[in-house]
């Protein structure tokens, strides 16, 4: 009885901060309820049919997130998911009883959240999710998260600590993220690519040696950074079989996006979803906030690819190749959700991007780290501090038919969707 | 092209932790500006010695940890001639842990105390998985007496540090620079970083090069001087834009200069 009034009164303070425009109301709430009762979550979930999926990995949570919520919604699922940096037991607790009857139970089949990679190994002590989808880990924001090993060992103990039950879908290309499956006494479901790639290991390359012992990993396909085929000399590891290799569609251009695909579509198949009911609902599905957001502004085309780390910036070089992209603004901010070091653009391959560009922008709190390392690159770029008339600047010089590429850090992307939108998204 | 480098980049696979390849791409470039040829050669567990004695300077990142592990099993092989190398006083740059690695000996919070190539007269001790990393944005005034370069003048580094070791000087070190905003060596005695002859350690990790573009130059010069055995006068190059990313840090941190 006492949970129905907590479920009233945080439905009520979540519309009255959301009305009040105090925020979007996503942490206030579940930090409330939980004060007053320490199990209501717990409680909430054994009343309930929702299932609770957690989507972990250094690059692709959110577009992983939208994917399998696209495609699950298709199939007339009822879908709920936390919005970024809502993502610790609070920001959950609130979504969980935003979504809940009086009778405590969650108005819910699935529940997606994206988990930080260091909320991981601390919320998996209080809230029990059914499945883990593990995407990847890459070297991100070195003074925030630490290095990747330790990452992965606190996942690997995260992991070990959750019921026989839990389902599991890890990156079978991905050495330390296979390595989660190998001891795991879960059930394992592995995603990875099988197609020809001329890549070899970029200098980007976190994880190429083997996480069982620690000797040189040898790849016989590499698709980008540390991810591909690739087993150890020892013979003690090697690259798990993919349960799932491909999609006949894929909505997002990238081979990251690829990654991205497979892995919702083999949680779709495993929630019992034909691959047809997949690739039919994938046809339909338009990207997250800054993820390959494609805006009309002042009659011009921009797209806005967000890129917050050597792996992903490699990714969206490449992929900005391969659309023969001649417009470019780049924008590089410091705060503490982008990381307050950017020592690492100096591990991005600027020196791969095609020569042929018309306009280099750069903007953001580190302008000129940013044109420096073009510079050094051999690229020539224009400074503007100023990201509006970053923008402006950029738009005047392009031909009305062509695209202005936005490659912005997490919290330059919030800024450059405001003033190209109008509206805030947090 | 009168001139020709050969820079040697100690385990680029390993220790290169965030942006530290930076410093390799501001030697190469900048010699390439001035017409000097530069090769490039990455030293692995497979490179012999008498490679490393062809090189005219030598640089080293940062490792993680378990990586430092690996590579410190092979550097003990390397000393005598990585020692040969900064006797001979062609210069070297190591950043971020890399210093800790050619100090005597270093104490992780957990485990045995790691013994390292002694090149250096530093300690280096990690005092416990509780206490604080040392992060942020981080200043500092170069040492130029220590340098040999007396008339100098003062120059202001920037960069990143991110270390939990804290590391301290022995009674003959001489400290790379003085810290104006930050940490530096072990937040203690405003010492940043340390120099024996031409061999520099710095806490400043990744790429310390780029921003600071006089302390590349005067590595590529003392290697030439060393090389060619004549006096060299580098030519100029257009730095406002390392001056510029160089002078918002210096600006953000509120430092006078």
């Amino acid at each position: 009885m006492r949970n129905a009034f907590i479920v009233l009164f945080c439905k009520i303070l979540s519309s009255l901060t959301q009305k009040l425009n105090l925020g979007n109301g996503s942490t206030w709430p579940g930090h409330i309820a939980i004060r007053i009762n320490p199990h209501i979550i717990n409680q909430l979930l054994k009343n309930s049919r929702t299932k609770i999926l957690f989507i972990v990995g250094t690059n692709g949570k959110t577009t992983t997130t939208s994917l399998l919520s696209h495609i699950l919604t298709a199939d007339g699922k009822k879908i709920i998911h936390n919005s970024s940096g809502a993502n610790l037991l609070n920001g959950i607790a609130s979504i969980l009883l935003q979504n809940s009857t009086f009778f405590g139970k969650i108005d819910a089949d699935v529940a997606l959240f994206e988990i930080d990679e260091n909320i991981f190994p601390l919320i998996t002590k209080s809230l029990r999710p059914d499945a883990v989808v593990a995407l990847n880990l890459f070297r991100d924001q070195l003074d925030r998260y630490g290095e990747i090993n330790t990452i992965a060992e606190k996942w690997r103990k995260a992991i070990a600590s959750l019921p026989q039950s839990t389902k599991l879908y890890l990156n079978a290309d991905d050495p330390q993220i296979a390595y989660l499956g190998r001891k795991a006494h879960q059930e394992v479901f592995y995603f990875g690519l099988e197609e020809k790639s001329d890549a070899r290991l970029d200098h980007a390359a976190d994880s190429t040696y083997c996480p069982a012992c620690g000797n040189k990993l040898l790849f016989s396909t590499v698709y980008y950074a540390h991810l591909g085929i690739w087993k150890c000399p020892n013979g003690d590891f090697s690259r798990p079989k993919p349960n799932l290799y491909s999609s006949d569609y894929y909505p997002l251009s990238g081979l990251y996006n690829k990654y991205n695909t497979i892995a919702a579509m083999l949680v779709a198949k495993s929630l019992g979803l034909t691959n047809e009911d997949v690739s039919k609902s994938l046809r339909t599905f338009s990207p997250a906030f800054g993820r390959q957001e494609k805006i009309t502004y002042h009659h011009k085309h921009v797209e806005i690819i967000l890129a917050k780390n050597p792996a992903g910036f490699n990714q969206t070089l490449q992929t900005i190749n391969e659309l023969k992209a001649k417009n470019i603004l780049f924008v590089l901010n410091d705060r503490i959700a982008d990381g307050k070091d950017v020592s690492w653009i100096w591990d991005v391959d600027f020196e791969k991007l095609q020569k042929d560009k018309k306009t280099i922008t750069i903007s953001g709190d580190r302008v000129y780290d940013m044109a420096l390392r073009c510079k050094y690159a051999g690229l020539e770029s224009k400074s503007k501090n100023n990201l509006e008339e970053a923008i402006s600047y950029a738009l005047s010089q392009m031909e009305k038919n062509e695209t202005l590429f936005i490659i912005p850090t997490y919290t330059a992307m919030l800024e450059v969707r405001k003033i190209i939108t109008g509206k805030k998204i947090l | 092209m009168k001139h020709a480098l050969t820079i040697g980049w100690l385990y680029p696979d390993l220790m290169s932790t965030y942006g530290d390849r930076g410093n390799v791409i501001a030697l190469e470039k900048r010699c390439g500006w001035r017409d000097i040829a530069t090769t490039l050669v990455p030293i692995g567990q497979d490179t012999p010695s008498a490679k490393i004695q062809t090189l005219d300077l030598l640089f080293g990142g940062g490792a993680q940890d378990r990586e430092q592990g690996l590579v410190m099993k092979d550097l003990y092989k390397k000393r005598d001639v990585i020692l040969q190398h900064i006797e001979q006083m062609k210069p070297a740059l190591f950043v971020c842990g890399a210093p800790q690695l050619m100090g005597k000996y270093y104490e992780p919070s957990i485990g045995k105390r790691i013994e390292g190539l002694g090149i250096f007269d530093i300690t280096t001790r990690h005092p416990g998985q509780s206490s604080e990393r040392l992060i942020g944005n981080t200043a500092a005034e170069v040492n130029w007496d220590g340098l040999g370069e007396k008339d100098h003048g003062s120059t202001t580094i920037i960069g990143f540090e991110n270390h939990g070791g804290r590391t301290f000087l022995g009674k003959d070190a001489k400290p790379f620079a003085y810290v104006l905003e930050g940490f530096g060596n072990n937040g203690e005695d405003k010492t940043e970083g340390v120099m024996y002859k031409n061999a520099i350690g710095c806490y400043f990790h990744g790429p310390l090069l780029p921003k600071n573009p006089e302390i590349a130059d005067w590595i590529i010069k003392k290697a030439l001087e060393i090389k060619y055995q004549e006096k060299i006068e580098l030519a100029f190059l257009d730095d406002s834009l390392e001056k510029k990313a160089h002078d918002t840090i210096v600006e953000r941190l509120g430092i006078s200069v």
